[in-house]
C-alpha cells in the first residue's frame, strides 16, 4: 500500500460486457487496480487485464452497467489489489470484494497483502498428514480431511451442499493440539437466503468469532465472483502463515466462480474452450486450489474444501474434470441418496480422499481406522450389487449372506450416513458406528481387517 | 390300594411338584438377577449417555453464549475506537484548515506540485486550488514552465489538482486526497496510540 495517488484518465474508448477500454494510457501495469468514476461521482473497482499501444483494457468487478463513454473516467491506482489484514478480521463479515458487510469500520490492518497471493515454493511445501475432523461421520471415517489438503465436494443444482458447508464450518476442529483453528468462508454467487443462513448459522452457534465470511450474493455483479476467492485465501493464508492457525477454507460454489470466468473471457473475445469456458480455465483454477498447503518450519496450514454444482450432475463437465486434476480427491453428493431424503447425501462410493491415509491411524485417529474404514467400502458396495440383483431376482433369490449384505447397506445409510445437521460427532462415535456395521457380518466375511482388531471391537455373534 | 398308599403318592406328587414350583422359582430368580444385573451395565450405559449428550449440548450451548458475548463486545471496541480514530482525523483536518500559508506552506505546495507533474509526466498542465491557496500557487508556478492556474476554484483543505492541456489525464495531490490514501496506512498508529494490537 502506498500513499500516492494514480492518474486520472477519461479517454473511455470503448465499454464491452464488463470491460472497460482507456485509450492514452501511460505506464499502467498488468493487474493494476483501477478505480472508474461515473460522471455522477460513483466509483466502481476494476482491473488491468491488457495493456499496449497506449490502450488498457479494463475489467470492472461491480459491472458496467449505467456507465457510458463520456463523463466516465479511470483512475490508475498504482498498486495491484490489497486485502488489509489483521486478527480483527476474525468474526467478521465482508463482501465479494473484502469491504465489510457487518455496518462496522474497515479492519484495522496490520498489514495490506496482495489478493493475488505468492505462489508456494514447492520445496518448502510440507506433505499433509494431520487429521481435521469435521464432526460429519463419512467425512471423517471414510473420505477423513487433512490439514492441508483440497478435497472438492461436487454436487449438484439443489442438493444440499450448503447445508453441509455450514455444518462443516460450523464443527470443525483439529484434534490433539492446542493451535488456533479458523474457519474462511466464501459464499460465491448464493441466493441471499444462503448467505443470511450462513451468517446466522456461525453466528447462533459461536462459530463467528473464529470464521471470516466473504458473501457474494446472486445480485451482485458477476465479475466480483473473480475476486472473491482470491481475498478470501489472501486472509487464510495471514492468518496460517503469519498467525500460526490452521485455517480451512470453505468456497461454494466454484461454479459461479467458472462462470464469471466465462463471461469476461467471452467479452474479450478469447476462442472458447470446451463448453465456451476460456482455454486457461485449468490454469486459472490451479492459482485458486494451489493455494492450499502446509509450509516447511511454519506452524500454519491452509485447507481447502471447494463446493462446486455439476450441470446437470454431469461428473464430465470442465469444471469438476480440471477440478479433478488438481485436488486431493473428492467428495461426491448423490441425487439418489438426496431424493431418499439422506443427509449428508454423499455417494461413497464416487468419492475419495487422496490423503486419507496419511492423516488416520494410530497417534492421528485410531489404530484400525483404515481397515474398517476400507472393510465397510467393500461391504456398501457389495451391498449395492446385492440391491441391484434383488431389483431383477427379488429379495427371495437372495442368499442369507447376500441378505446380511443388504442389511449392512440399510444401517449403513440409516445410521452411518444419515446425521442431523447439528450433530457433530465425534472420531470415536464414527468408529463405533462403523465397527457396528462390520459386525452384521459374520466373521468370516471380514477380510480387511487384522484379526487383533476384530477380537478388539468386533461385536458379531 | 390303601389310605397309606393313596397319602404316599399324593405326599409324592406334592413333593415333587414342591420341587419343581421351587426349582422354577428358583430359576426365574436367578433369570430375575441376572436381567436386573443386564440392566444395571445398560442403565449405566444410558444414564452415561444422556451425561455426554447433557454435555454436550451445554457445551454447544456455552460456545453459543460465549462466542455471541465475544462477538459483542469486539464490534462495540471497533466501533468505539473507530469513532475515536476519527476524530483524531478531524482534529487534524481542523488544524492543517486553520494553519498559515506560510513558507513550510509554500514548500509544501511546492512538492505536491513537483510529485503531480512528475507523475503526470509533463508541466504542461492546468492547477486548480482552493481561493485559500491560490496565491501561494500562482508563485510557485513559476518553477514549471507551461503550468497555468485555472481561475475555476475547487472545495478542498489545500493543495492541489492537476489535469493535462488536453483535459484527457488528471491528477488529484489535494491534502484531502493525500489523507484519504494515507488513512488505511495510519489507522493502526493511531489504534495503538489507544491501547489497541500494541
Amino acid at each position: 500500500m502506498t500513499d500516492k495517488g494514480g492518474i486520472q484518465y477519461s479517454n473511455i474508448a470503448e465499454i464491452k460486457g464488463p470491460l472497460v477500454v482507456v485509450d492514452d494510457v501511460d505506464n499502467a501495469a498488468f493487474d493494476e487496480l483501477v478505480e472508474i468514476e461515473t460522471i455522477e461521482g460513483e466509483r466502481r473497482l476494476g482491473k488491468v487485464l491488457e495493456v499496449g499501444n497506449g490502450k488498457a483494457i479494463v475489467q470492472v468487478f461491480e459491472g458496467t452497467t449505467g456507465l457510458s463513454i463520456s463523463g466516465t473516467s479511470a483512475k490508475f491506482v498504482g498498486k495491484v489489489m490489497e486485502m488489509p489484514v489483521s486478527k480483527d478480521v476474525l468474526g467478521r463479515v465482508f463482501d465479494g470484494l473484502g469491504r465489510p458487510k457487518d455496518g462496522l469500520p474497515d479492519p484495522i490492518a496490520d498489514k495490506f497483502i496482495d489478493i493475488n497471493g505468492e505462489p508456494m515454493n514447492p520445496e518448502q511445501r510440507e506433505y499433509p498428514k494431520d487429521f481435521i475432523q469435521t464432526g460429519v461421520s463419512v467425512i471423517d471415517g471414510l473420505i477423513t480431511l487433512v490439514r492441508g489438503q483440497k478435497l472438492p465436494i461436487f454436487s449438484g443444482s439443489g442438493m444440499s451442499h450448503n447445508l453441509l458447508a455450514a455444518q462443516i464450518a460450523r464443527q470443525a476442529s483439529v484434534v490433539g493440539t492446542n493451535d488456533d483453528f479458523a474457519v474462511v468462508f466464501a459464499a460465491i454467487g448464493v441466493q441471499y437466503s444462503e448467505a443470511e443462513y450462513f451468517r446466522r448459522s456461525l453466528e447462533e452457534s459461536g462459530a463467528l468469532k473464529r470464521s471470516v465470511l466473504f458473501l457474494n450474493t446472486a445480485d451482485d455483479p458477476a465479475i466480483e465472483r473473480i475476486i472473491t476467492p482470491r481475498v478470501a485465501l489472501t486472509v487464510a493464508e495471514y492468518l496460517a502463515f503469519d498467525l500460526g492457525m490452521h485455517v480451512l477454507v470453505i468456497l461454494t460454489d466454484m461454479t459461479n466462480y467458472a462462470e464469471a470466468l466465462r463471461e469476461i473471457s467471452a467479452a474479450r473475445e478469447e476462442v472458447p474452450g470446451r463448453k465456451g469456458y476460456p482455454g486457461y480455465l485449468y490454469t486459472d483454477l490451479s492459482t485458486i486450489y494451489e493455494r492450499a498447503g502446509k509450509l516447511n518450519g511454519r506452524k500454519g496450514s491452509v485447507t481447502q474444501i471447494p463446493i462446486l454444482s455439476m450441470p446437470s450432475d454431469d461428473i464430465t463437465h470442465p469444471i469438476p474434470d480440471l477440478t479433478g486434476y488438481i485436488t486431493e480427491g473428492q467428495i461426491v453428493v448423490g441425487r439418489d441418496l438426496f431424493r431418499q431424503g439422506v443427509y449428508p447425501p454423499i455417494n461413497i462410493l464416487m468419492s475419495l480422499s487422496r490423503l486419507m491415509k496419511d492423516g488416520i491411524g494410530e497417534g492421528s485417529t485410531r489404530e484400525d481406522h483404515a481397515e474398517v474404514a476400507n472393510q465397510v467400502y467393500d461391504a456398501y458396495s457389495r451391498a449395492q450389487e446385492v440391491r441391484a440383483l434383488a431389483g431383477i431376482v427379488g429379495k427371495a433369490g437372495l442368499t442369507e449372506i447376500d441378505l446380511k449384505y443388504m442389511d449392512v447397506g440399510d444401517v449403513f445409510e440409516k445410521e452411518f450416513l444419515t446425521q442431523a445437521t447439528d450433530e457433530n460427532r465425534t472420531i470415536e462415535e464414527t468408529l463405533a458406528i462403523l465397527w457396528k456395521i462390520v459386525s452384521k457380518l459374520p466373521k468370516n466375511e471380514i477380510t480387511k481387517i487384522k484379526d487383533k482388531f476384530v477380537d478388539k471391537y468386533y461385536q458379531g455373534e | 390300594m390303601t389310605n397309606s398308599t393313596i397319602t404316599a403318592t399324593i405326599d409324592k406328587i406334592l413333593n415333587q411338584t414342591e420341587k419343581s414350583i421351587l426349582t422354577d422359582i428358583s430359576g426365574e430368580l436367578s433369570n430375575s438377577h441376572q436381567k436386573l444385573d443386564d440392566s444395571v451395565s445398560k442403565l449405566e450405559a444410558e444414564y452415561d449417555k444422556i451425561i455426554a449428550d447433557g454435555k454436550k449440548e451445554a457445551d454447544k450451548i456455552e460456545k453459543q453464549i460465549v462466542g455471541g458475548a465475544d462477538i459483542e463486545a469486539r464490534n462495540k471496541q471497533l466501533l468505539a475506537l473507530e469513532s475515536s480514530v476519527n476524530r483524531v482525523f478531524t482534529t487534524a483536518l481542523e488544524q492543517i484548515t486553520n494553519s498559515d500559508r506560510n513558507s513550510d506552506y509554500a514548500n509544501l505546495i511546492n512538492s505536491l506540485l513537483e510529485e503531480s507533474t512528475q507523475i503526470l509526466g509533463t508541466t504542461e498542465v492546468k492547477v486548480f486550488t482552493n481561493s485559500k491557496d491560490r496565491d501561494t500557487v500562482q508563485s510557485a508556478l513559476s518553477r514549471f514552465p507551461g503550468s497555468e492556474l485555472s481561475s475555476e476554484t475547487i472545495d478542498c483543505i489545500g493543495g492541489v489538482k492537476i489535469e493535462s492541456k488536453v483535459g484527457s489525464m488528471k491528477f488529484d495531490n489535494t491534502i484531502d486526497a493525500k489523507i484519504d490514501r494515507l488513512k488505511p496506512l495510519i489507522r493502526k498508529e493511531i489504534a495503538s496510540k489507544f491501547g489497541v494490537n500494541e
